[in-house]
């Protein structure tokens, strides 16, 4: 994927009533680069990210699509350019893996129409490529956490988009499935040139995409405020973590052969005011 | 291929099930009788004017119309379980039966002449599921469950004024008519029924047969389809719109049939799976066949036919459990 496709927020604020979630977000995201917004449950990170998908409208500012204001775009225009992987997928009825991973074409079909063998095609290669064939005619509804998390992201590759946008990705996974997710995370930047917005409120997941030698910036969403603090090595301090966590914690670094250079970060306590 | 034998079996079975009904009815005609009929039609010889009349008249538009009738209440029923990703709810959901069913009453006593009760039972259910709008525009939560909800609110309004209407009914004939017209009933079925009704049935059957795919989308939930690139206030609103014409059109030619709009979807879902691009189809030919074989009882069954509506739950009921139990409800 070569397409340059910017993002940019302009002074992004959204309140409900009034309620402000967040406000003078101005935010320039670079074609290629991964975005990771950190902060507590509830502070605004899916309204954030629901901003980004055109599904909340702002009551502040502007978000741009290549100097599109999305306002003016129409939700096939915006699901051609952001991609959404959704934090809990909530399952109505029995699809099949192949039958869900077809809805990611959906802004490529017409008004009237149904996906076509073209499209059929698409997701068989990126199922293939991911060696989860086998999955193709399971019932959706009888996976495991971990792997219809896998379908998800699959299904946002599927759309074919320069960005794609996740929410929690790694929420509710096992110890393994979390890893696998975020590898599979690691391969969409790497190998498929793919913009990435993260939300997380698992800090060590930056880390563990920097200690994979991507290029991650990282943004705390604290008080309305995205607070950008650069690479996770220079964003995760102990004094960060306890500004925007209210958490003690220690960082620490471990040489491993395979690897090289890893870092964590370990929680002691939540912050005592003295 | 498989999709074409998959048509195929969606139409024949039907076409086969109206062919047979051709020759079932209260009036003693025997096969040799109908078969006369319907030669004589083709080769356009002489044939008794009281056999024709039972079977092209009586019998054909009947079959056509219970056909056409099953199939608008199934496919608006799978249709909105789908978009509301709620396998509870059926056609009249919105309030649609009620309000006709409302409409109907009040026409049967306002005027003497039956003719009223089409347009009246036609245009209050259209108003059941504009009420539903408005109370759905009151919130700005999501909007799919406060529909549902204000479709239980104008549902059971429009029952309550049922029964005043049936409490202040002259009881020797009006609220026979009423109690009668709400059990539901194809027994005044004719060709300008079908024509007339028709229009409303069939173009909501052909929307939502446009939208079968998107229906799928939409079950993924509001905020996955809009970030999927649907535009899901349209689509909902033309689900809707659609689905409110096929059961608005059937209702007031058959009065209120229950239990087709909510179980014909599942028997579709337990044969086929829960993709609309098929689902939508097997509903349209089950919920016709569905219906054919319960009108068909229903004129054999007594001397004075039971009402559709009773017949319906005392046979869907038995064929559900048994479908339950064969297909355990594999692919639902």
């Amino acid at each position: 994927m070569v397409t340059m496709t910017s993002l940019t927020l302009n002074n992004a604020g959204f309140s409900y009533g009034d309620t402000s979630i967040f406000k003078n977000i101005t935010l320039e995201v670079h074609p290629g680069s991964t975005l990771c917004i950190l902060g507590p449950n509830g502070s605004g990170k899916t309204t954030l990210m629901d901003a980004l998908l055109g599904i909340h409208r702002l009551t502040h500012g502007s978000i741009y699509i290549n100097g599109k204001d999305i306002r003016h775009l129409s939700p096939g225009q915006i699901a051609r350019v952001l991609a959404f992987v959704p934090q809990n997928h909530a399952k109505h009825f029995s699809f099949s893996v192949r039958d869900v991973l077809l809805m990611g074409r959906s802004a490529y079909t017409h008004t009237f129409g149904s996906p076509g063998p073209k499209d059929l095609r698409i997701v068989d290669a990126t199922l293939a490529q991911f060696n989860l064939s086998h999955l193709a005619h399971r019932d959706y509804t009888r996976l495991s956490g971990g792997e219809t998390q896998l379908v998800m992201i699959i299904r946002a590759l599927v759309q074919d988009t320069p960005i794609i946008v996740m929410d929690e990705p790694t929420a509710h996974l096992d110890f393994k499935h979390e890893i696998t997710v975020l590898e599979t995370i690691v391969r969409l930047i790497r190998n498929q040139g793919k913009t990435l917005i993260m939300a997380t409120h698992f800090p060590n997941h930056a880390f563990f995409l920097e200690n994979q030698g991507l290029d991650i910036e990282v943004g705390f969403l604290h008080r309305e405020q995205l607070h950008m603090e650069g690479s996770p090595s220079d964003a995760l301090t102990w004094e960060n973590l306890r500004r925007y966590y209210g958490v003690d914690t220690c960082i620490m670094e471990y040489n491993t052969q395979k690897t090289g250079k890893i870092k964590q970060i370990f929680p002691i306590s939540t912050t005592k005011e003295a | 291929m498989r999709l074409t034998r998959f048509y195929i079996i969606l139409v024949t079975i039907p076409a086969l099930l109206a062919g047979i009904s051709i020759f079932f009815g209260r009036y003693p005609l025997t096969i040799e009788n109908v078969f006369n009929v319907l030669f004589g039609l083709v080769l356009n010889h002489n044939v008794d004017p009281t056999h024709l009349g039972i079977v092209v008249h009586i019998r054909l538009p009947r079959i056509i119309l219970g056909a056409m009738v099953g199939a608008s209440l199934s496919v608006s029923g799978a249709a909105f379980q789908g978009m509301f990703r709620n396998p509870l709810v059926s056609s009249g959901m919105l309030g649609v039966s009620s309000g006709a069913g409302f409409g109907a009453a009040l026409a049967l006593i306002l005027f003497d002449h039956f003719f009223w009760v089409y347009p009246f039972s036609f245009g209050f259910g259209l108003i059941a599921v504009l009420l539903c709008f408005i109370i759905g525009r009151f919130t700005s939560a999501n909007q799919s469950i406060t529909l549902v909800l204000g479709g239980v609110i104008v549902g059971s309004v429009f029952s309550a004024l049922i029964s005043f209407l049936k409490y202040v009914a002259d009881p020797m004939d009006e609220l026979p008519a009423i109690v009668f017209w709400l059990m539901g009933s194809l027994s005044r079925a004719d060709y300008t029924h079908i024509l007339v009704a028709g229009i409303p049935m069939i173009a909501g059957t052909i929307g939502l047969i446009a939208v079968k795919w998107k229906l799928n989308v939409l079950a993924m939930g509001d905020r996955e389809a809009q970030s999927l690139g649907l535009n899901v206030k349209a689509y909902r609103l033309f689900v809707i719109i659609c689905a409110t014409l096929a059961t608005a059109g059937a209702v007031c030619v058959s009065g209120v049939i229950g239990w087709i709009g909510l179980v014909v979807p599942h028997m579709g879902r337990m044969l086929t799976g829960n993709d609309n691009r098929r689902l939508i189809p097997a509903c349209i030919s089950i919920g016709a066949c569905f219906l054919i074989i319960v009108d068909d009882i229903s004129r054999l069954l007594t001397s004075s036919e039971m009402p559709l509506g009773i017949l319906t739950s005392i046979l869907g009921g038995p064929f559900f459990i048994y479908l339950l139990k064969k297909t355990k409800g594999r692919q639902w």
